[in-house]
């Protein structure tokens, strides 16, 4: 340490006791001119066995007990270094130990976990909801939101407690250490904006050194200090990261992005979700914006104009199309039920053409599903144990009556009029979904679906009803449903054969409300639907295969079961 | 105002063909005009001017960043008619601003910016009236602001010395346009829902969505574009503010996702809670947030009509910058998630892309958002809702498996990594992520192997990562060797694991973790000495790692060494002070190195230090519950001994009498499930139980000074919190056994039973009492499956043997009394597998 740093700090150490109580805030503002100081004060710290080292972490203690802002930062911007000189003597296991740096960490930790009455402070914040207004919404103009257990249980505001209370730490232990760390950070990260460059470098340094020491990376990172691992807690890596993260976007992003790198090195060394996930997403955030530091700012904000039409193409079915869809499928429903003859009305159908001939992988067979569930009907694709598609249609007022909940989750932002209204009319719209590969066991399943139709129904199938009902009885309109059953399959078959007579009728009116993508898979499918029907026009109706779904189950099941083969099959294997 | 001044019908359809932008219209309805009346053909001349300019800027879109140099025919017309409509004069004052504003445009798009300012002098933009002005008349004022701001900023480009105030200006007049701008697609919004309404019957046009033109857009945007570039934050997030602030448009929808989201980034990516202003506070006068340079002057200025904001009781503002940027993300996340393009057909690949990559953004922060303050649950219901982009897309895939498993949804996690596994089946960490869920609550052994087996199977690929699946394979086998009821069996899985501590061991040599349950695998098949050396190997790669000092000091009991074994607990205590494992193991070896009245200060102090801990533990922190599905799991797995909750109770530790107790069960039942989430993961047992577990420690003690009375209280104590639990069973059946009523201890043993059928203790005191109530042939039956369940206890042995004598067998007791002496020889005061095996 050179003299002249020495002298600066002996100035500092001396001129701080003789300040005036009504000199300080002015004082606070004066200590961003000593240019030299800091550095010369980062020095101490680094340097373990410095005599001044005792005096400045006293004075640095000192600071922060008078309750200025400013000086409360000044002593704060050394928290990085301090807490990992702490560390590096603690990893060390070495004789010498640092007291006074604890004993400043541990000072700065018992004041901040009180509030100015001497109360434990307990630091929470609103969630925010949108179901509530807000300065910067109206909650109906967002559209139903997704009924989850959590939005529900969670209506309206919450709050929430992240941190505290904690409790006055004498000393640290094994056990308090990271606790106290944590929480300086937690500390240190509220300031992050009035922390100059070089604290922000100590950040990264001190988040890169405790992260990778004692691990094959130490190498690659050519540090050598301490080489036994340190052991670190997810919510300590948390707060590094938070504190990287500014650092990332404030002028430090090659420091930054290393130490980012190696906390998620060893968060996956460590097999902590937290701190992969938040990890994960700041790379990813990042990756977007340019991360180069522009010459004339520090901060990669950037923020340019931006096209305010939407960049997505109309007749793109997206999540808001098909809401429109479905209202206009509606309305063209209300027509039909105004005409003299419901039942013979043109019937919309709406369909989801496969990938014929290829095999349907997992993923893929997911996607059509949710396809067409969103869509308004729980149609099942599925693979039968030869990998090849079966074709299945499934009318959805024959079993889903019972849970219009069901069709509420699947669309989370449909209308729950709409989904009312068609149980109400029970003029159903027909789902198919269909490859275009017509097999020949098309004829079989048709004959099949006939038998239960007519009522010979196996017991099997009754159990299953029972099941069925067992499950949904919990639902308001489930005695209806099961009420009801026989008519409208009735009235199914009524309705296949009516859109078999007037085919072009539904077509026409899809056609005008459907976009260019479905109108044009529509006309493949009113193909196929023609050859099915003619193939089993006596019956004209393929099994409705109950719905084995349960409102909750589904969705779970939605994206989890899916994901193997053998469930699958598993699932439909008694009805194949 | 024409219109309403004459009431014509042509003037009431020529205002609104302006308005909806239907400039085809415009020359047949200026014939029909003129045709009536001669003195307007100055306002046709505006008329056809105004359509000429709108219908090149239709087809030549003028774009950011370039100027538009480029005289075109139409242009030269357009200039025609608008200086025939200037020259003569004969216009009402308001067309005469009008025509001066659109030649003020006009010349801009032909890049004369000094004319277009001259032309914008003419007018007082500031003197054109807001209030009551026909919508096009709002738009087109707002253009002017607009395009006088584009112009002066050309200016200052082309000769440099800008000044502060020149800058301001420019600042100023885009901050106008985009008020003005505002104002009027509120406005024409209102007029195109009411025009809806009365025309329904008729089919009308169809309600094309409004798009903003070049002019609008900059207006908009620009002032915040210039505030961010000059480095000036406090401004621009003032901008951003006040146009989220103002209630939202169809056209402005788009706009209003892009700002809430960038404002949301520079929230967390710039700001700090100490730097932070709330939306309705005004800004701080010095922010560290701007640029030391840059000037603080910003010039208020005031509209004479404003569009309208967001208003209303109980609004919520936010108080913290994370609460803010929650909420412009879930604001931007509702729209985002409305344009997720759903079909998947190739020609919206790149619509697909698009949607993707602006949700993924919001997703993200959203995950910075929550994530900093530890709201996984919630983070994990957002991310289940971005699953509708996630076909194929590994890291939304992954972030929601990530969201789940720190929620505590551990069994859907496993599911959801399953398929991260196979979208990118190279990443060992997916893998061990999933088995470290399987080994953890959900004990799903057989698929945990499957997932380690993965990671070994990586070879090289694995890189550090295979030692990690060595050892993940290694606490595999070392659980299914504890729970294996066969000797075979569990033999074989003990050597699997020692096999695969071994080798994670051999790899990572620098690992604590894999030394110290490679010694705790040989300390469960009693291999004492070699565990002794690796545990003291563990101690010097991590010389304060609590479960190795703890197994040090069990390995040292099994020697007989208890003095040695308290030292080594106390130490660790003074590291570990509020470690209640330590503690219990401290109360089993005070007992017998200090006497019992030792061990009762330790539960005293236990006691205490539990009041300390969970006293201060605030009610609010119980979370949110978690998911039907997991809270049934749990249940499931909990069912041997039922989580207590109710934090709220002020006197926890006190003495409750048992009508509270009872009540109290029940509403905890109720509640149970709220609590199961709020259990520390990795922390220790639960508060209840550990406090349950002081009582029974002590009731134990008491045992020991044949207290049978004090035992009794101390065991009521633990039974008012679980009534049910096996553990509290059998201490009541020890206490009758003391006081020597045999057919009740025998009762509670059976009970005990009956809640948890594998729990060893009760099953073999049940094995003494019936062989003192002389029924032999039932005590050797209970007493063999005790000794099958868990055969490395000496005290089942012995049991067995003193049965099997008294039945005359000698052989088989004498083989059972040998192998009881043996196991008893390394028996440690607490068994080996009270340490947790986890990853």
């Amino acid at each position: 340490m050179l003299a002249m740093d020495q002298g600066v700090v002996e100035e500092w150490l001396s001129e701080f006791k003789t300040l005036p109580e009504t000199a300080i805030s002015s004082y606070a503002a004066s200590l961003k001119e000593k240019a030299s100081l800091v550095p010369a004060l980062y020095k101490v710290i680094r340097e373990n066995y410095s005599d001044l080292l005792e005096p400045v972490c006293h004075q640095l203690f000192e600071f922060y007990r008078s309750g200025e802002a400013r000086l409360q930062r000044f002593t704060l911007q050394f928290l990085p270094e301090l807490v990992w000189s702490y560390l590096s003597v603690s990893a060390g296991r070495n004789p010498h130990h640092s007291g006074c740096i604890e004993a400043l960490l541990l000072g700065i930790y018992n004041l901040e976990i009180v509030d100015k009455d001497g109360q434990s402070k307990v630091l929470s914040f609103t969630v925010p909801s949108l179901s509530k207004p807000s300065v910067y919404h109206e909650p109906s103009a967002i559209g139903s939101m997704a009924l989850t257990e959590g939005a529900l249980a969670n209506h309206g505001l919450s709050r929430v407690v992240y941190s505290g209370p904690h409790l006055q730490r004498e000393t640290f232990t094994a056990q308090n250490r990271f606790e106290v760390l944590t929480f300086l950070l937690l500390c240190y990260n509220a300031a992050l904006s009035y922390m100059n460059s070089s604290s922000l470098q100590s950040l990264c340094q001190l988040s890169s050194r405790v992260c990778i020491c004692g691990y094959p990376r130490q190498q690659v990172r050519r540090y050598k200090g301490i080489n036994s691992r340190m052991i670190v807690t997810s919510e300590f890596l948390v707060q590094l990261i938070t504190g990287i993260h500014f650092a990332l976007c404030n002028g430090e992003p090659d420091l930054g992005s290393k130490a980012l790198d190696d906390v998620l090195y060893r968060a996956q060394l460590e097999l902590y979700p937290e701190v992969l996930l938040l990890g994960n997403a700041i790379k990813s955030s990042l990756r977007g914006a340019a991360l180069k530091s522009n010459k004339e700012g520090t901060r990669s904000i950037q923020v340019e104009i931006t096209p305010t039409s939407s960049r997505i193409s109309r007749n793109a079915v997206t999540s808001l199309s098909i809401r429109g869809h479905r209202w206009k499928r509606h309305e063209s429903q209300e027509n039909s039920i105004d005409s003299p003859d419901p039942p013979l009305g043109p019937i919309p159908t709406i369909s989801v053409t496969g990938v014929s001939g290829e095999r349907v992988v997992n993923g893929e067979a997911l996607r059509g599903r949710t396809e067409a569930e969103t869509l308004g009907g729980t149609s099942e694709l599925g693979l039968d144990p030869r990998g090849q598609e079966v074709r299945r249609q499934k009318p959805r007022d024959a079993v889903d009556l019972g849970s219009p909940e069901e069709l509420m989750e699947i669309s989370e932002v449909d209308e729950g009029i709409c989904t009312q209204a068609a149980v109400k009319e029970g003029s159903p719209p027909i789902i198919v979904v269909s490859s275009t590969n017509v097999t020949p066991s098309i004829g079989k399943t048709a004959g099949k679906g006939l038998r239960r139709l007519t009522g010979s129904r196996s017991s099997k199938d009754k159990e299953r009803e029972k099941e069925k009902e067992g499950e949904v009885s919990r639902k308001q309109s489930c005695g209806r449903a099961m009420s009801e059953n026989l008519e409208l399959l009735s009235l199914k078959r009524l309705t296949l054969t009516s859109s078999q007579s007037v085919p072009k009728g539904g077509a026409l009116s899809l056609s005008r409300t459907a976009s260019a993508a479905f109108s044009r898979s529509f006309e493949q499918v009113s193909n196929a639907l023609g050859v099915a029907n003619r193939a089993s026009s006596p019956a004209s109706n393929h099994s409705p295969k109950e719905n084995r779904h349960s409102a909750c189950s589904l969705q779970e099941e939605a994206y989890v079961d899916h994901l193997s083969p053998a469930n699958v099959s598993l699932q439909l294997s008694p009805d194949v | 105002m024409t219109a309403r001044k004459s009431g014509s019908r042509i003037e009431t359809e020529i205002e609104r063909c302006r308005s909806e932008g239907q400039w085809d219209k415009i020359p047949e309805l200026v014939r029909q005009l003129s045709a009536k009346l001669i003195s307007i053909d100055d306002v046709g001349e505006l008329l056809l001017g105004e359509m000429k300019l709108q219908q090149f800027l239709k087809e030549n879109p003028p774009k950011q960043n370039c100027s538009p140099r480029a005289a075109r025919p139409p242009l030269t017309e357009a200039r025609t008619h608008l200086t025939n409509a200037l020259q003569r004069g004969n216009l009402r004052p308001e067309l005469q601003q009008e025509a001066n504003v659109l030649m003020g445009k006009l010349c801009y798009v032909e890049g004369n910016y000094s004319e277009a300012l001259t032309h914008f002098s003419c007018v007082n933009l500031d003197d054109m009236q807001l209030s009551s002005a026909p919508i096009y008349r709002l738009a087109m004022i707002a253009e002017a602001y607009a395009t006088k701001g584009l112009c002066l900023e050309k200016m200052s480009t082309s000769c440099p010395p800008s000044s502060a105030e020149r800058d301001q200006e420019i600042i100023t007049c885009y901050e106008k346009s985009g008020d003005i701008a505002l104002l009027y697609l509120q406005e024409a919004e209102k007029a195109l829902s009411a025009g809806m309404q009365n025309r329904s019957p008729k089919p009308g046009p169809i309600s094309q969505e409004q798009e903003l033109g070049f002019f609008l857009e900059t207006g908009l945007q620009r002032a915040h574009v210039i505030h961010f570039k000059n480095g000036n934050l406090t401004c621009g997030v003032g901008r951003f503010r006040e146009i989220l602030r103002a209630v939202e448009t169809r056209t402005t929808q788009n706009l209003r996702m892009t700002i809430a989201r960038q404002l949301a980034e520079i929230l967390l990516r710039g700001m700090c809670e100490q730097s932070y202003w709330s939306p309705l506070e005004d800004p701080p006068a010095q922010s560290p947030l701007d640029e030391p340079q840059c000037s603080h002057t910003h010039t208020e200025y005031t509209l004479p009509r404003r569009a309208r904001i967001y208003t209303g009781e109980n609004l919520f503002c936010p108080q913290e910058n994370t609460e803010e940027a929650l909420l412009l993300l879930l604001i931007s996340e509702s729209m985002a998630n409305r344009d997720a393009v759903l079909s998947r057909i190739p020609e919206h690949s790149a619509d697909r892309v698009l949607s993707l990559q602006s949700a993924s953004v919001v997703y993200d922060l959203l995950t910075i958002a929550l994530g900093r303050r530890g709201q996984y649950e919630m983070l994990s219901e957002c991310l289940e809702r971005a699953m509708k982009f996630a076909f194929e897309e590994f890291h939304l895939w992954y972030q929601l498996a990530l969201s789940l498993m720190a929620a505590g949804k551990s069994a859907r996690a496993v599911k959801v990594l399953k398929e991260c596994m196979r979208l990118k089946p190279d990443d060992p960490t997916i893998p061990l992520l999933a088995v470290k869920l399987c080994i953890g609550n959900l004990h799903w052994l057989d698929e945990g192997e499957c997932f380690a087996q993965m990671v070994v199977d990586m070879q090289d690929k694995a890189a550090e990562f295979r030692a990690k699946g060595y050892l993940a394979l290694g606490l595999v086998y070392s659980l299914k060797a504890t729970d294996a009821s066969l000797r075979g069996v569990q033999e074989e899985y003990q050597k699997k694991a020692l096999g695969a501590f071994q080798r994670a061991q051999s790899l990572a040599p620098t690992d604590h973790l894999a030394v110290f349950y490679l010694a705790l695998q040989l300390a469960v098949s009693r291999q004492i000495p070699e565990a002794l050396g690796y545990v003291r190997q563990a101690l010097q790669l991590q010389g304060d790692d609590v479960h190795s000092l703890h197994l040090l000091a069990l390995l040292l009991s099994a020697q007989k060494h208890y003095h040695d074994a308290l030292n080594i607990i106390e130490m660790a205590l003074s590291e570990y002070p509020e470690n209640f494992m330590l503690l219990f193991t401290k109360v089993k070896l005070e007992t017998l190195c200090r006497g019992p009245e030792e061990a009762l200060l330790t539960c005293k102090h236990m006691l205490q230090i539990w009041k300390s801990c969970y006293n201060l533990t605030n009610p609010s922190d119980s979370g949110r519950g978690s998911s039907l599905l997991d809270r049934a799991v749990a249940d499931r797995r909990q069912l041997n001994a039922v989580t207590l909750p109710d934090f709220s109770d002020p006197e926890t530790g006190s003495v409750h009498a048992p009508s509270v107790a009872a009540s109290r069960v029940e509403q905890a039942l109720s509640e149970a499930s709220s609590l199961q989430s709020s259990t520390p993961k990795h922390g220790p047992l639960h508060p209840w139980m550990t406090l349950a577990q002081i009582w029974l420690h002590a009731a134990e003690v008491y045992i020991g000074m044949m207290k049978p009375a004090e035992a009794m209280a101390c065991t009521q104590e633990a039974a008012s919190l679980f009534p049910t639990s096996h553990n509290v069973l059998f201490m009541k059946g020890q206490v009758a056994e003391l006081r020597g009523n045999l057919e009740d201890a025998k009762r509670c043993y059976e009970e005990a039973l009956a809640i948890s059928p594998a729990h060893i203790r009760s099953m073999q005191r049940l094995g003494v009492i019936l062989y003192q109530l002389q029924r032999f042939s039932l005590a050797e039956k209970v007493l063999c499956e005790a000794v099958q369940l868990c055969s490395s206890s000496h005290s089942g042995w012995h049991s067995l043997a003193e049965v099997l004598q008294a039945q005359g067998n000698m052989a088989a007791a004498s083989e059972c009394f040998l192998t009881a002496l043996q196991l008893e020889a390394s028996n440690p005061i607490m068994p080996f597998t009270i340490l947790p095996r986890a990853l």
